[in-house]
């Protein structure tokens, strides 16, 4: 895995045009903001949305203040390429159905009197990066972002992916805050459980 | 008093920065108690933190794609 690239020293190159730190921010965050656009624009448009952020992030990296993360800045772009393509296609829906449906994740994992019934295993990786160097996990983990609904990977990928500050997520989105809380709670319990399922048996 | 059934909601609210002062003091309350759910926080606050890395790097054919077609916008 690429260590994060938003050092000075790599800022200052980028900022500078060379293309071989461009070439290593592309790979690293390819394919992040690829997973960002596909549930705004579908799959068969997202590289077109994605390839035509990186050519408007090249032309105003040079003008990146760091206020924001790369990773965040990034994000805004594809999410801007991705509303203008929508809207030039007159495309309406922007994410399907909002509502939160179905019953909530852990809901059974709770004994009638509030407590644990099925209380988390104890996770072999004792970091965010050995999570995720299990090959067969990453697999399991990127079968379910695929499988979640629209609504719940965009806001896990704008929130917790790109690290977009909460309210600018739910504009962009055009979601209340209430909505957008149970949404994310429910992506995020739905990932906990695959985690804490494969730790417990080594499957999906 | 906060349940362990409340953990998960309270949990995320902590990990977002959105818990009040009162909030924050039930939860780390019901942890200092409870095992369960001071597992349940640690391994949420993994979880979260890989989330920014678990779609991994582009392939070197993405990433010259991507170059290319910038090569020719630029020209």
């Amino acid at each position: 895995m690429t260590e994060p690239l938003n050092d000075a020293d790599e800022l200052a190159l980028l900022k500078g045009g060379d293309q071989a730190a461009f070439a290593r921010l592309v790979k690293a965050h390819h394919r992040a903001l690829l997973a960002l656009a596909r549930p705004i624009v579908g799959e068969s448009e997202a590289v077109e949305v994605v390839q035509t952020a990186w050519i408007k992030a090249h032309a105003a990296l040079k003008d990146f203040e760091g206020r924001a993360a790369l990773r965040s800045w990034l994000s805004r772009i594809v999410i801007n390429e991705a509303r203008m393509m929508l809207r030039q296609r007159k495309r309406e829906v922007f994410l399907e159905d909002l509502q939160p449906e179905g019953a909530e994740p852990f809901a059974d994992r709770f004994r009638g009197n509030g407590h644990w019934g099925a209380p988390p295993v104890n996770w072999h990786a004792d970091s965010p990066d050995s999570l995720l160097t299990r090959e067969e996990l990453a697999d399991c983990l990127s079968a379910l972002l695929d499988s979640l609904p629209s609504n719940q990977r965009a806001l896990l990928e704008l929130r917790d992916s790109d690290g977009l500050p909460f309210d600018e997520v739910c504009n962009m989105l055009g979601i209340s805050a209430s909505n957008a809380r149970v949404l994310l709670h429910r992506a995020r319990a739905r990932l906990f459980a695959l985690v804490d399922h494969f730790e417990e048996t080594g499957e999906c | 008093m906060l349940k362990c059934r409340d953990v998960p909601a309270e949990a995320e609210a902590l990990l977002d920065g959105e818990l009040s002062l009162g909030r924050r003091m039930a939860l780390r309350l019901h942890l200092f108690m409870c095992g369960n759910c001071r597992r349940y926080l640690r391994q949420l606050r993994q979880l979260l933190g890989a989330v920014p890395h678990m779609h991994g790097d582009a392939s070197d054919e993405e990433v010259d794609k991507v170059l290319s077609h910038l090569h020719d916008h630029s020209h």
